[in-house]
């Protein structure tokens, strides 16, 4: 059996601080905002009214880590596109070189094609869709957020985009997708070579990297 | 014919044509009818003159089931001689007719602080369905104002302007059970305001954008059938934007009681926001008569929804959801559980080969 001895210190602090605050608040936000939309049906809080606080709150949270990330990633670190936007090579050749090992060669037990560094922590496909929740989904849900919770306050803003109903609608779209990408993002966490070896680096900082490399997530 | 017989006949006649106009013959003494009454009271110039009080609009007055009765049955008091006489005639209390919503009001806090006409013009009074929700709240806002208003339900409600600008005080205060969707026309600029005292559009300015043989009816109601389509409400805003209008929708109740309690289901805000009530499902449009009366003319049934996409201001949340954003949004969230299940399958299925290969 292959060793994985080699550790690298992948996840600082306050990355998984902000991992697992973002994480605990986006879980919230879906269960409050299904008790939102489906009073009927999703009673966890039992109060309409605390489902509709605990949401904003957890809005909130989500909204202020995200300018956090960003100013982190773009600002501080100035590493956010090279880390978070696929490069031309990612265009051409890496996404389906991952794609293929998603779809055929981990069935065949070949090892993961990229290789993690500190400073290539993601895989073509990985960037494409961290790109897409970070950088669109994450600011669209953030905005049309913010303009639900202040209806009254920006009301021409509300109007000026299309409406209330347009603006549910989104919010609620963008919602699934969030639950669409959570469950993707927690099943291939489980690709490693044991189910649980991506999940414990975003707890502990620290990732195997000898042999078999870390993937996904 | 001789002197004495002519004047002897001429007698009789005067005798009896007397004993049939006067007092106690074949036609009654002097008595006012409402022409009478609002050929003075229904002149503005009387409010100059003796004060505003004095004043009835003919044409609102006219439209109350009071006018059914009259003006002499509430003022019964008033003599052939009035207004020489000095005397101000008298009026009914409301509680001759109106004993038992009588009974029910004076049990409520409201009793202490306000009578009925502070509230009800008994001049222009209508029925429920023929105000609009605005209307109402401008009446509550007189004694509550509204920073107050906004104040106190701001502790505890969500959304508060919104809320107070979506339905009428009586939606919780009171205990009606039974709601309805009631969209009034709008421009956009009373709409953006959030203004909980902005009036909806007037006759006019309906009438501008109606068939005018048709009334104003037809800015929504375009084959007259007194039933809203969603393609009716379609063509409506087409027409409507270009005017600056819009529907506001705001939810009504459709009864009222004047105890002015608050149940405790309104604390509970999956009475509204749930789509429990059936009658949540039926939508009006109400529309301003000439003399400030509202009608109102059903939308097509079971078509809050649907009207909706005409209405984008409207959203009722948890309780007005589109199906088929709802559907579409399900249709995302099993695009992201097909990844687990079908490569977990395959996962599965593979897991023997990948071991022997290690």
């Amino acid at each position: 059996m292959e060793e994985h001895q080699e550790k690298i210190y992948l996840y600082p602090t306050p990355l998984r601080i902000w991992h697992w605050l973002h994480a605990f608040s986006i879980i919230t936000l879906l269960v409050t905002g299904a008790e939102l939309r489906f009073p009927e049906y999703v009673q966890l809080l039992g109060n309409y009214k605390a489902s509709v606080r605990v949401h904003n709150a957890a809005g909130i949270v989500v909204g202020v880590s995200f300018v956090v990330w960003f100013i982190y990633y773009a600002f501080m670190k100035r590493n956010l596109f090279s880390i978070y936007i696929p490069s031309k090579e990612d265009i051409r050749h890496g996404m389906v070189r991952q794609a293929l090992f998603y779809g055929f060669q981990y069935f065949r037990g070949e090892p993961n094609p990229h290789q993690v560094t500190l400073d290539n922590k993601f895989n073509a496909l990985q960037k494409t869709a961290y790109m897409g929740v970070m950088l669109l989904l994450v600011p669209l849900v953030v905005v049309t957020g913010v303009l639900l919770m202040n209806v009254a306050f920006l009301r021409d803003m509300v109007l000026a985009v299309g409406g209330l109903n347009f603006l549910i609608g989104l919010h609620w779209l963008l919602a699934c997708a969030f639950l669409a990408f959570l469950v993707v993002h927690l099943y291939l966490s489980t690709l490693g070579h044991t189910p649980w070896a991506h999940f414990i680096p975003i707890w502990t900082g620290w990732e195997e990297v000898e042999g078999h490399p870390k993937e996904d997530v | 014919m001789h002197k004495t017989l002519r004047g002897f006949l001429l007698l009789c006649a005067v005798s009896l044509a007397l004993s049939v106009i006067g007092p106690g013959g074949l036609l009654p003494a002097f008595a006012w009818d409402d022409d009478d009454c609002v050929g003075c009271h229904g002149d503005p110039s009387i409010a100059e003159e003796g004060g505003a009080y004095l004043y009835v609009d003919p044409a609102r007055f006219e439209q109350t089931s009071h006018a059914d009765v009259g003006c002499t049955s509430c003022h019964d008091s008033v003599t052939d001689d009035h207004p020489e006489d000095d005397q101000r005639p008298s009026r009914a209390g409301c509680g001759e007719c109106h004993d038992d919503v009588e009974a029910e009001y004076a049990e409520s806090s409201h009793s202490e602080s306000a009578d009925c006409t502070d509230c009800h013009n008994p001049h222009n009074v209508r029925p429920l369905v023929g105000v609009s929700a605005v209307e109402v709240n401008r009446t509550c806002m007189e004694c509550h104002g509204e920073e107050d208003v906004v104040a106190s339900h701001g502790v505890w409600l969500p959304q508060t302007t919104l809320h107070i600008r979506s339905m009428p005080c009586i939606a919780c205060h009171t205990a009606s059970e039974e709601f309805t969707v009631t969209f009034y026309v709008e421009s956009v600029t009373h709409g953006m305001s959030l203004d909980p005292t902005a009036s909806p559009a007037t006759h006019d300015q309906l009438m501008a954008m109606a068939n005018e043989k048709e009334g104003v009816a037809s800015i929504l109601d375009g084959d007259g059938d007194e039933r809203i389509s969603i393609e009716e409400l379609r063509t409506f805003y087409q027409k409507a934007k270009a005017r600056d209008m819009r529907l506001w929708g705001m939810m009504t109740p459709e009864q009222v009681t004047h105890d002015f309690t608050t149940l405790d289901n309104r604390w509970d805000c999956s009475f509204c926001h749930a789509r429990g009530p059936e009658t949540l499902q039926e939508s009006f449009v109400a529309l301003p008569g000439p003399h400030g009366g509202y009608e109102r003319i059903p939308v097509e049934s079971n078509a809050v929804l649907g009207a909706l996409y005409g209405s984008p201001d409207f959203y009722m949340i948890g309780a007005t959801r589109s199906k088929v954003l709802t559907l579409l949004g399900a249709l995302i969230v099993l695009g992201g559980l097909a990844v687990p299940v079908f490569h977990g399958t395959v996962r599965l299925l593979t897991m023997r080969y990948r071991r022997r290969e290690k």
